[in-house]
């Protein structure tokens, strides 16, 4: 059948062609393009706010990285002297101030903490118990194991004791030099005032002050406390809050390092800030901000939810030193010069 | 003709029909064994919202579901409470699931339960994010089986920036995540 327009004329064959290339163009189009609205606002989790800091605010600069030629980096640490220890799979790296290789010592497994006393041994978290190495890096010691739920995340030496921080059973269990549990200490106790450790995941660290005096984050409390070596609590401070002043999340700060004047530095997971307190627990400025440890860690196609900042260590030289695991290196941060 | 209580013979006829043909349909629906299935690897999955706008349900058949044994029980949730939330308490300004999907129920100091109603939840993944950062990652999305319609061409993972969509076996269903081997007991 024809078919034809008003007037009875048949339609010409070249109206038909442009009518089915039009519709072909307009199949494609609709095929080829998603038509679907993207997510609207309310489903984005925005913190870009907290993420920005202003310049003026950031305290130290950064120097040339160590990037060690081990795998995995988890541990972090410095010696009085001035060595930087860094821990990995199956390997202890050993460094000078310069940053050049001093030794390297073979270990099995991979550590979740690393200390050195003040008589250069090292000192190994192992998950459950803690191994230690001569200062020449030859074995000396396996500690027996904490238990099942034991999971050492940090490790800190002062004289003759040895802290470890006990993430599973949130507690600090303090040994003497031949790995004898002495005391534990954190445990939630009304009657003397201690709060008890809240540790949601494996970010509890440990560590001295300038002074001598031990101190434990808790990290569900968002601060730190202070405790003698008789599991006595000296004092206590807490800063719940995503602002630069405080510590957010599930458990910040994540890792703590004292400087020589008494100062505290800081890393968070979530918002990888690193950050400087005074002596008196009040917000310096910014050690680095969170755009330095990754591009974008919020945006939209990011699955990089990790933190990237696995330890923290001060060296003799008041450097900041981070662990930072996407570049498998230790940053190396330094105060600026004063004007 | 039927008579008044009994069933005549073009009745039970129509009757094994709807069988027939209603057996038919449930049998083509159902998963046989050794059938595949869509499924999310949370492992992959970016947050990128579009499980909630693209799939053909709606609601989407993306559904965010809880992991007890990862969860830390947080005060401070970053799956609860938004980034700057003043008040940590169940107030709505400070919740950051667009639906009202979780509920925060306290436990004992300093814990709390968050629990996911499915029926609200759009898959948005807004709280995934904020538990990834912030705590644990025990909140993730999954397609619920029971719920999606089994696309051939799943039109979220067609979207999906992170390809982080795949066809798993029917028996398996499911991708869920687990503690680490080694990590911290949780409460």
């Amino acid at each position: 059948m024809t078919v034809r327009n008003k007037t009875g004329k048949p339609i010409p064959a070249w109206v038909w062609g442009v009518a089915t290339v039009i519709a072909i163009g307009v199949v494609v189009l609709l095929a080829s393009k998603d038509w679907r609205r993207d997510p609207p606002q309310s489903f984005r989790y925005e913190v870009a706010q907290y993420e920005r800091v202003d310049p003026s605010r950031v305290l130290f600069e950064e120097r040339e990285p160590i990037t060690p030629d081990v795998p995995g980096l988890t541990a972090l640490a410095t010696s009085p002297e001035g060595r930087i220890y860094a821990a990995g799979t199956n390997a202890v790296v050993v460094y000078g101030l310069d940053g050049r290789e001093i030794a390297r010592h073979a270990i099995n497994g991979s550590p979740t903490c690393l200390a050195v006393t003040a008589d250069g041994e090292i000192l190994l978290g192992m998950t459950d118990h803690v191994e230690v190495l001569h200062a020449d890096g030859k074995p000396k010691a396996r500690w027996p194991s904490l238990g099942e739920r034991a999971h050492l995340t940090s490790i800190a030496a002062n004289g003759e004791d040895i802290y470890a921080a006990d993430a599973g059973n949130r507690v600090v269990v303090r040994f003497d030099r031949e790995g004898n549990v002495v005391q534990h200490i954190g445990k939630a106790d009304a009657s003397k005032g201690i709060p008890g450790f809240v540790v949601p995941s494996p970010y509890f660290d440990v560590t001295f002050d300038n002074t001598g005096t031990f101190w434990a984050v808790n990290p569900g409390r968002h601060g730190l406390e202070s405790y003698r070596s008789s599991g006595a609590l000296i004092s206590a401070w807490y800063r719940p809050s995503i602002e630069a002043e405080g510590f957010s999340g599930c458990c910040n700060p994540s890792h703590v390092a004292f400087r020589s004047d008494g100062s505290l530095v800081t890393t968070e997971k979530g918002l990888a800030r690193v950050k400087l307190y005074s002596v008196d627990q009040k917000l310096v400025g910014f050690v680095a901000q969170p755009a330095t440890f990754h591009d974008s860690p919020m945006g939209a196609f990011s699955c990089k939810l990790e933190t990237p900042l696995v330890d923290l260590a001060v060296d003799s030289k008041d450097r900041v030193l981070v662990l930072d695991a996407n570049k498998n290196a230790i940053r190396i941060f330094e105060e600026k010069a004063s004007e | 003709m039927s008579v008044k209580g009994q069933i005549g013979r073009r009745d039970f006829i129509r009757a094994a029909a709807a069988l027939g043909i209603g057996g038919g349909i449930w049998k083509t629906a159902a998963r046989e064994p050794g059938s595949m299935v869509w499924q999310l690897d949370p492992q992959q999955c970016v947050q990128c919202g579009r499980c909630a706008t693209h799939c053909v349900l709606n609601p989407s058949a993306v559904k965010c579901v809880h992991s007890y044994p990862i969860c830390g029980y947080c005060d401070l949730c970053g799956g609860y409470l938004q980034p700057g939330a003043k008040k940590r308490d169940t107030g709505a300004e400070n919740e950051l699931c667009p639906v009202s999907a979780i509920t925060r129920t306290f436990i004992e100091p300093p814990f709390f339960q968050y629990t996911i109603d499915e029926d609200l939840c759009v898959g948005c993944a807004k709280c995934v994010k904020g538990c990834g950062l912030f705590g644990n990652g025990s909140l993730y999305l999954q397609i619920k089986q029971d719920l999606c319609v089994h696309c051939n061409e799943c039109a979220i993972a067609r979207a999906c920036p992170a390809e982080a969509f795949q066809r798993i076996p029917a028996e398996q269903a499911y991708l869920l995540k687990t503690r680490p081997e080694g990590g911290p007991a949780q409460t």
